[in-house]
C-alpha cells in the first residue's frame, strides 16, 4: 500500500510540467497555429526561474519570470510565424534550438549550485490524514496550479464566448475575420500563453522537480507534450490522462527495473511511450468525432483578405 | 505559401552547419611554430560531471605549456555524421594533436585519421586504435569498488542501489565493482539496479533514485552525467556516491565521495610527446595508480576505520596486490566466472555483460 501511494504521488508529480506545457499548446493549436517550440520554451522557462531565484528573489518571482521568459521567448514565434507568415514547423524547430542555446547560455555558472526547492504544501487537517492525505494533499503548490489550469482551459475553450472565437479561428480563420474577430491578434495571445505555460512546466523542472540546472535539463519533455496533445485528440482531458499514464508507466517500469523483472531493460523503458500512444489513439479512434476536434486550419498562416 | 520541402531542410540543415563550423575555428591560418591543439566535446561545456573533466584536462595542457600550444574547443558535437565534419575540418587547419572525448567520436575519427598520418588522434573511451589513432580509457571501476567499500560500511539495510545510462560494459563493469567492494565488507549485501536507457534525463535519473529508496537501497550511485542522482538521495536521507566530478555540494551532507575522472595526465603527456615529436599511438587503461580515477574527499561524517579501510583498498589495487574483479567471482546464476586465485582478464572486464551474485536486475 505505501508502494502504490508513493508511485501514484510521483506520478502526479511527473506529469505535472507536462501537463502545463501541454495545456498551453493545446491552446495554441486549437486558435491553428502550431508551434514546435516548447522544447526550447521550457528551457527559456527553467533557466529564467533559477536566473531570478539565484539572483535573490523569493521563489514566486522566480515563477513569474519563467512565465515571462516563456512568453516572450513565444512571443519571437508569433512575430515569425504571425505577422511575417513564415513556415510554422521551420520557426518552430528554430525556436526549440534556439531556446536550449540561450537557455545554455542564462544558465552558465549555475551548474555547482543546487536550489532550495518548492517545498510540498502542508494543509492542516488534510495533509494528515493517512493515505488519502499523501495521495491528494502533499503536494507543492505548482501540482494544484496544473489543476486549476486545467479547469480553467477547459472552461475557457467550452464554456466562454471568447472560447468558442478561439476555436472558431481554429476551424476557419477566414470566417471568423469575416465576422469580425481579430485572427491575429487572438493568435498572438494564444501562442504567448502557450508560451507562459511552457515556460512554467521549465520552472517546474528547475525549481521543483529536480532543483538544480543542466542544460537541456528537459530532456525531450517539450516534445512529449507536443505529442499528447495530438494523441489526445486536442481534448484537456484526455491530455491530463495521458500526461498521468506516461508518468505513471515511466515509475512503474523503473519499479520494474529495480525488482529485478526478467524483461530487457530497453522494452521497459519503451513501455511509456508504446503505453500512451496505444491507449489515446484507442480512445480516440472514432474518427468522426476526431475530425470534430481537430483544428482545421492548423499550421496555416493567415494574410486577412480586403 | 511556402512550405518546406525535404530540400529545404537539407540546404538549411547544411548552411547551419558551415556556419557552426566556421565559427567553431578561429584563426584558420597561423604561423606553425606552436602546437595547435583540438577538442571536442561531446556535450555542452558545463560545470560538473564528463566535459567538465576534460576541460580541466584541456587546462592541463595550457598550464604545462602556456603559450607554446594553441588550443580549440568545440563543444556538443554528440552525433558521429557532425563529428566527422569537425575532425576534418580541425585536421586540415593544422592542429597537430585531436582529441575526441566520446564512444560516438570512433567510427568518425577511424575514418578521419588515416587521411591525415601527419595527425595525432587522440580518442577516449575508444576501442579501436590505427597508426595515428590512439585511445584511452578509465578504469572506472577500480573508482566504484573503493566507494563500494564505503557504501558497505554505512549501509543500514545490506542494499545499496546503481543507477546507469545504458546496460553496457563501461556501466555494467563498474557496477558490478560498486557491490563487490560493498561485499568486501559483508558478502550479503545485494544492489539493486535501474539502467535509464538515456544518458541524460534529470527527471527519470530522480524517479530511478526515488523507486530505490522505496525498495530499501540506503546508498545510492548514480553513473550518469547530472549531479541529480546525489541530490535526490540526499533529499531521501540515503547516502550518495558521485561520479566525474566532486558532487559533495548537491548531496545534503550525505555524499560519501564521488570517483572522479582526471585526464589531465594524459592529455598532458599527449601534448608533449607530440611537441617533442616523440608521439606514438598506443591503447592506454588506466585507473588508480595512473592518477586518472581518483577518489574525491570522503564525506566527514565517516569513521576513521572506514577511511583508513578505503584508503588501503586504493593502495593495494594501485601496487598491484588487490584486484577489484579477483577471483572466486560468480554471476547471478552462482557459475563461477574467475577461479580462486585468479581474476577476470582485461578483455573479460572490458566486455563484461554479465552482473556478479547480489544484483538484482536484469541485462535482456
Amino acid at each position: 500500500m505505501d508502494l502504490f501511494v508513493s508511485m501514484f504521488a510521483a506520478t502526479i508529480i511527473a506529469a505535472t510540467p507536462l501537463i502545463f506545457a501541454a495545456l498551453g499548446e493545446l491552446v495554441v493549436e486549437k486558435s491553428g497555429v502550431l508551434n514546435l517550440g516548447i522544447e526550447g520554451m521550457m528551457l527559456i522557462g527553467a533557466a529564467f526561474g533559477i536566473w531570478v531565484h539565484f539572483a535573490g528573489f523569493p521563489m514566486i518571482l522566480a515563477v513569474g519570470a519563467a512565465v515571462v521568459g516563456g512568453a516572450l521567448a513565444s512571443l519571437m514565434f508569433g512575430v515569425l510565424a504571425l505577422t511575417f507568415m513564415t513556415n510554422q514547423y521551420a520557426a518552430g524547430l528554430a525556436l526549440a534550438i534556439f531556446g536550449a542555446g540561450v537557455s545554455a547560455f542564462i544558465g552558465r555558472g549555475f551548474g555547482t549550485t543546487p536550489v532550495e526547492a518548492i517545498q510540498p504544501l502542508h494543509i492542516p487537517g488534510l495533509s494528515d490524514i493517512p493515505i488519502l492525505g499523501e495521495m491528494f494533499f502533499q503536494f507543492d503548490p505548482l501540482v494544484y496550479l496544473s489543476f486549476v489550469l486545467f479547469a480553467a482551459v477547459s472552461w475557457f475553450l467550452y464554456r466562454t464566448k471568447a472560447g468558442l472565437a478561439l476555436r472558431a479561428i481554429g476551424e476557419s480563420p477566414d470566417s471568423a475575420h469575416a465576422i469580425g474577430y481579430q485572427v491575429i491578434r487572438i493568435r498572438y495571445l494564444a501562442v504567448m500563453f502557450g508560451g507562459a505555460m511552457a515556460g512554467l512546466g521549465g520552472a517546474y523542472l528547475s525549481l521543483v522537480y529536480t532543483p538544480l540546472w543542466v542544460e537541456n535539463m528537459t530532456a525531450g519533455r517539450g516534445w512529449i507534450a507536443l505529442a499528447l496533445v495530438v494523441f489526445a485528440a486536442w481534448r484537456p482531458r484526455r491530455v491530463i490522462f495521458g500526461a498521468w499514464l506516461f508518468g505513471g508507466m515511466t515509475i512503474l517500469q523503473l519499479q520494474g527495473q529495480a525488482i529485478g523483472l526478467t524483461v530487457p531493460t530497453e522494452v521497459l523503458s519503451a513501455l511509456p511511450y508504446v503505453a500512451t500512444i496505444v491507449v489515446l489513439v484507442l480512445i480516440s479512434r472514432n474518427r468522426e468525432a476526431m475530425a470534430l476536434d481537430f483544428p482545421t486550419s492548423l499550421a496555416q498562416p493567415f494574410r486577412p483578405k480586403g | 505559401m511556402k512550405r518546406a520541402t525535404r530540400r529545404d531542410i537539407l540546404k538549411y540543415g547544411a548552411a547551419t552547419g558551415l556556419a557552426t563550423g566556421l565559427t567553431g575555428l578561429p584563426g584558420l591560418s597561423r604561423a606553425q611554430e606552436k602546437l595547435k591543439v583540438g577538442t571536442v566535446f561531446v556535450s555542452p561545456l558545463s560545470e560538473i560531471g564528463w566535459t567538465k573533466q576534460h576541460s580541466l584536462g584541456v587546462e592541463a595542457i595550457k598550464n604545462e605549456m602556456g603559450d607554446a600550444v594553441e588550443i580549440t574547443t568545440i563543444d556538443n558535437i554528440y552525433l558521429p555524421q557532425d563529428a566527422e565534419r569537425v575532425f576534418r575540418e580541425l585536421a586540415s587547419t593544422g592542429h597537430q594533436l585531436i582529441f575526441g572525448t566520446s564512444f560516438s567520436h570512433g567510427t568518425p575519427m577511424q575514418k578521419v585519421a588515416p587521411r591525415f598520418p601527419e595527425v595525432a588522434f587522440e580518442h577516449c573511451s575508444g576501442i579501436k586504435h590505427l597508426n595515428n589513432l590512439g585511445t584511452f580509457e578509465a578504469k572506472y571501476y577500480e573508482g566504484t569498488y573503493v566507494a563500494g567499500i564505503t557504501a558497505g560500511h554505512v549501509t543500514k539495510t545490506g542494499k545499496i542501489g546503481f543507477v546507469g545510462g545504458f546496460p553496457i560494459p563501461d556501466i555494467v563493469g563498474p557496477g558490478n565493482a560498486l557491490l563487490l567492494g560493498a561485499q568486501s565488507v559483508n558478502p550479503d549485501i545485494t544492489c539493486n539496479v535501474i539502467f535509464l536507457n538515456s544518458w541524460f534525463d534529470p527527471g527519470k535519473e530522480k524517479e530511478a533514485v526515488k523507486t530505490l529508496v522505496a525498495q530499501g537501497c540506503d546508498v545510492i550511485c548514480s553513473m550518469t552525467d547530472t549531479p541529480t542522482g546525489v541530490q535526490v538521495a540526499g533529499e531521501n536521507d540515503a547516502w550518495s556516491i558521485g561520479y566525474a566530478s566532486d558532487m559533495s555540494q548537491f548531496g545534503n551532507g550525505k555524499h560519501l565521495t564521488a570517483f572522479t575522472l582526471n585526464w589531465a595526465p594524459v592529455y598532458v603527456d599527449a601534448a608533449k610527446r607530440v611537441a617533442a615529436g616523440t608521439w606514438e599511438t598506443s591503447e592506454r587503461w588506466l585507473g588508480l595508480k595512473d592518477d586518472v580515477v581518483k577518489l574525491s574527499p570522503y564525506n566527514p561524517d565517516l569513521p576513521a576505520e572506514v577511511v583508513a579501510a578505503a584508503d588501503q583498498a586504493q593502495a593495494d589495487i594501485s601496487a598491484g596486490t588487490l584486484h577489484p574483479y579477483a577471483g572466486e567471482l560468480k554471476d547471478q546464476s552462482g557459475a563461477v566466472r574467475a577461479e580462486a586465485g585468479s581474476r577476470l582478464s582485461d578483455g573479460d572486464i572490458r566486455g563484461m555483460n554479465w552482473f556478479v551474485q547480489g544484483m538484482i536486475g536484469n541485462l535482456g
